[in-house]
């Protein structure tokens, strides 16, 4: 690894003057600081110019008592029932014999909510194409920008990437307003901050972060919002941009940031003390720190009873390490110790095997790089062909290729239980790493055995407990172990027994339940109360 | 630079693929050795017979297009040499396979060997093999040759190793006339002072040259079977005579080992009139000098039903109860009073009460044990039964025991 990196880094050294000289170059659209000008033809040109005469920037002009001005926005992006009811409508009643013309039509005759004045070309371009209006009149060093936003948005719909039984069916949509209102409508306290900033030299993509004020751990803010600062990039266009480049740590296959398109989700995280960041143009919204243990708890787990949701999550913990092994147990198994198969099953074995021409671990591989084919083609297919690829897939992977004697039976069964159990991880990013980690102990495991996967284990725990997100070591509260943060890890305990918040997040006001809150039925006495009363 | 990566990577890849691990074995170029067959050689020490699996002929339904069923479902290679090891080395040159040990379950030794005392070296090779088990269990062969027994083949259990060790358990909890007995089990009974080992007895019953044959299994009353028969005593690792049926169950009964038989009682003078089962019985030993004389104390207490009555009786009867609890513990008593005579005839003590007096008074055994033998053949043994009846199954008289009464 430091040998790559020692190449990226003089590769990076060269390259890096020749990329400064050309982004200088290449910045047509970097908005200059000049101010909008009096002239009013001018400053019409200068839109129509700049931005190359699309056709989708609409100039309405019109006539504001003795001058001229012109409404300008963006076809699509502005509300236009907005914009004829609010601005045009009003403007045609204007008194044509104002002192102030600017003063008056912003006091006035400008209907919406929100108005202000601009003095700069940066600002009317910022405006314009994010859906604003932009009044010009004729003689004013300045314009009005009111808001008119209002383009096609998708409507809330249910999760589709992370499904529970029970809960809230709302997703996220690519609108950042109606993300943010999502998490809002959970969390009505006065102490749900959001600030939010424009990243993308291009894209100029709006990005929000939200946190519990005094719940958040105010360094991680503060951490989170210069990694943001930091970024310089033409563009974002979804939170896995942002996912990489503030990642602690990028050469490892784990997620150290979480990321989800449920806003119950979120919303528990920010009630955690994390941090979300919410990304225009995407349902998906990261919140951070993350935690190893995090990609384990389903939002299910919280809404059913705890003996019910630990013995689940034992369950998806168990699957997650069946994704991990399962191949190369099988590999070390069959070629290194035959002697810990029970006897039948080894005989078993040894008869499926008997007329397969390849070793064990050429064998695991081509299974499995065929049901990775299938599920990368089963994600990418247009849906009106899936049913022919699972029929082919199907019969590739089961009958046919244990009939064409390519494969053992013993195989198909070790790989379809590998792939099913990938699929009960609640988080794909976690999911895939296994999958890939995978790979690497099948190869140990052809080499060393046993041995082998328990060296590749070990590296991985090593791995694991090097990794920190935000600061936060990853496999808290595991290493380091933290006796009082275990009540929603392996066990999720009664909902009335987890009285605090991950210490290790929010360093203080960790209280969360109140005392006495195991529930029971009511006490005897009580009882004998309510019927003195009622007699 | 890029180079050199390259290069580096593209080793690694290669790894898997082109090294050859030292103790990578694929399970196709294994010769699974279920049972091991050790008779007396006519040239050479030793001839011995490896019982290897047929794996595509064991498995039924879709083995891997191996025509599961079709064939014989072993095969017994032979090798002959005066060592195990240069047996088992010379067996490479008749199997294409590496022959593996593993997996074998049964060590079969015939009477020859047994009484030659050539036991104790087969034991020290194979206790001495990492990759031989020595929860291996071990029989002796009686008349017949380790070979014919392994050749032999089974009709439930298709292969004969796993058929002989799995009825040596059923027997064992059934009828209680042998116990599983592994290489572990008997080794221990060896090196401990004051105990001797015993083995169980197994032989062909029947045609013994049609035993190997699938003839043999198309037929509904085979012509050739495995049968356990009793247990093989020995001395100082030699095989010195054969105790079998009530003698054998008596042995099993003091070794505490019964866990469930059936027990014929004479009444009024009928012979064999009722039978009591014990579900659970206890046994307890107790090894003690009085007036300087040793004598052991045999406690059994067993519970049971009776499970048989040919004869009218009024089981309702609590009395009458009582009193086949009491031919019962007698009964008991005599056959484990036998067993124990037996067995002090031929000075062995598979008990283990040497080993129980080394335990409770270690002088009295300093002073006797080089001549324990002679001791054990002396020793004043008594036994105390306790029965108790518990039910009478789901009926309490006979059914006809009314109809009779009438005629």
């Amino acid at each position: 690894m430091s040998i790559l990196s020692k190449i990226l880094k003089t590769k990076k050294e060269k390259r890096k003057q020749q990329d400064d000289n050309l982004r200088q170059k290449q910045d047509p659209l970097k908005p200059d600081q000049l101010p909008i000008l009096r002239e009013y033809n001018e400053n019409i040109n200068r839109i129509k110019e700049e931005l190359g005469k699309s056709p989708d920037i609409t100039i309405r002009e019109y006539r504001v008592g003795d001058r001229r001005g012109a409404l300008v926005y963006v076809d699509g992006l502005a509300d236009g029932k907005a914009i004829s009811d609010f601005l045009l409508e009003p403007f045609m009643e204007v008194e044509p014999n104002a002192t102030d013309y600017f003063q008056y039509m912003m006091d006035k005759t400008v209907a919406l909510g929100s108005v202000r004045t601009i003095t700069n070309w940066k600002e009317v371009y910022e405006n314009l194409l994010s859906g604003s209006t932009i009044i010009f009149i004729d003689g004013y060093s300045k314009a009005i920008s009111g808001e008119t936003k209002g383009w096609e948005k998708r409507s809330i719909t249910e999760p589709t990437t992370q499904l529970s039984i029970r809960g809230p069916k709302d997703s996220f949509t690519e609108t950042l307003r109606t993300n943010t209102a999502l998490i809002r409508r959970r969390i009505k306290s006065p102490n749900l901050w959001m600030e939010s900033m424009k990243i993308g030299t291009v894209t100029q993509t709006d990005v929000a972060i939200m946190y519990l004020k005094g719940i958040a751990n105010e360094k991680i803010v503060e951490e989170i919002k210069k990694r943001l600062n930091q970024i310089d990039m033409d563009s974002v266009l979804d939170t896995g941009y942002i996912e990489q480049l503030i990642e602690d740590q990028t050469w490892t296959t784990f997620p150290t940031t979480y990321h989800s398109e449920r806003p119950d989700v979120v919303s528990s995280h920010i009630l955690e003390g994390r941090i979300a960041i919410i990304v225009d143009g995407t349902p998906f919204v990261l919140t951070a720190p993350a935690l190893f243990i995090q990609f384990f708890q389903a939002p299910d787990d919280y809404y059913s009873r705890f003996d019910i949701s630990t013995a689940i999550r034992l369950l998806r913990m168990l699957a997650f390490f069946i994704a991990l092994i399962g191949p190369s147990v099988y590999i070390a198994g069959t070629t290194f110790h035959q002697e810990m198969i029970p006897t039948t099953m080894a005989i078993a074995i040894a008869a499926q095997r008997e007329n397969v021409p390849f070793p064990a671990f050429v064998e695991a591989l081509i299974m499995e790089i065929t049901f990775e084919i299938l599920r990368e083609a089963g994600l990418r297919l247009p849906r009106a062909v899936g049913q022919a690829v699972s029929i082919v897939g199907a019969l590739v992977i089961g009958q046919a290729a244990v009939q064409a004697g390519i494969v053992s039976p013993v195989m198909v069964i070790v790989v379809s239980m590998t792939a099913i159990a990938n699929f009960s991880t609640p988080v794909f990013a976690m999911a895939i790493s296994a999958r890939l980690i995978r790979f690497i102990l099948m190869v140990l495991a052809t080499m060393l055995g046993f041995y082998g996967i328990m060296i590749g284990l070990m590296f991985m725990i090593i791995h694991l407990c090097s990794l920190r997100s935000f600061g936060i070591p990853y496999m808290m509260p595991l290493a380091p172990f933290n006796i009082k943060n275990q009540q929603d890890v392996f066990v999720r305990f009664p909902i009335w027994a987890i009285k605090n918040r991950p210490m290790f997040i929010s360093k203080k006001n960790v209280v969360r339940t109140g005392q006495n809150q195991k529930p029971g039925p009511p006490k005897p006495d009580d009882d004998e109360a309510t019927k003195g009363e009622s007699s | 630079m890029k180079k050199t990566i390259s290069i580096f990577l593209l080793m690694i890849l290669m790894l898997p693929i082109l090294s050859a691990c030292w103790n990578q074995k694929e399970l196709t170029e294994l010769a699974f050795v279920m049972a091991l067959g050790i008779d007396k050689g006519k040239n050479n020490k030793y001839d011995v017979s490896f019982q290897m699996v047929n794996p595509g002929n064991v498995t039924t339904g879709q083995g891997g297009g191996g025509g599961g069923g079709q064939g014989l479902p072993i095969a017994v290679y032979r090798s002959s040499g005066d060592t195990l090891t240069e047996v088992s080395r010379l067996a490479t040159k008749k199997i294409s396979r590496k022959v593996y040990y593993a997996h074998t379950i049964l060590l079969v030794v015939s009477e020859q060997i047994a009484k030659s005392g050539l036991l104790l070296d087969v034991l020290d090779s194979l206790d001495r093999d990492p990759e031989f088990r020595t929860t291996a269990e071990i029989v002796v062969t009686k008349g017949s040759s380790a070979l014919s027994l392994l050749s032999a083949l089974t009709i439930l259990d298709k292969l004969p190793a796993n058929m002989i060790t799995k009825e040596l358990k059923s027997t064992e909890s059934m009828l209680g006339e042998n116990m599983k007995v592994s290489i572990d089990d008997f080794m221990l009974s060896l090196v401990t002072p004051g105990t001797e080992p015993f083995v169980n007895g197994y032989k062909v019953v029947g045609k013994k040259s049609d035993a190997g044959k699938t003839s043999n299994l198309e037929q509904t009353t085979s012509a050739a079977y495995l049968e356990a028969d009793g247990l093989a005593i020995f001395k100082a690792g030699k095989l010195v005579g054969w105790v079998d049926h009530k003698t054998a169950r008596g042995i099993i009964w003091v070794l505490n080992k019964i866990k469930s038989t059936g027990i014929n009682l004479d009444w009024d003078g009928k012979k064999n009139a009722l039978n009591m089962v014990p579900i659970r019985s206890e046994t307890k030993v107790a090894a003690l000098v009085r007036n300087g004389k040793p004598e052991v104390d045999i406690t059994i207490r067993d519970e049971g039903w009776l499970s048989e009555a040919n004869l009218p009786i009024d089981l309702t009867d609590p009395a009458n109860i009582e009193k086949i609890e009491g031919a019962t513990s007698k009964e008991i008593q005599k056959q484990v009073l036998t067993s124990i005579k037996t067995i002090q005839k031929k000075k062995s003590d598979i008990f283990g009460f040497g080993e129980k007096f080394h335990h409770s008074n270690p002088n009295y055994w300093n002073k006797v044990k080089n001549n324990w033998d002679e001791q054990f053949a002396q020793l004043d043994v008594k036994v105390k039964v306790k029965t108790y009846i518990r039910r009478e199954g789901i009926r309490t008289n006979p059914f006809w025991s009314d109809f009779k009464n009438k005629r």
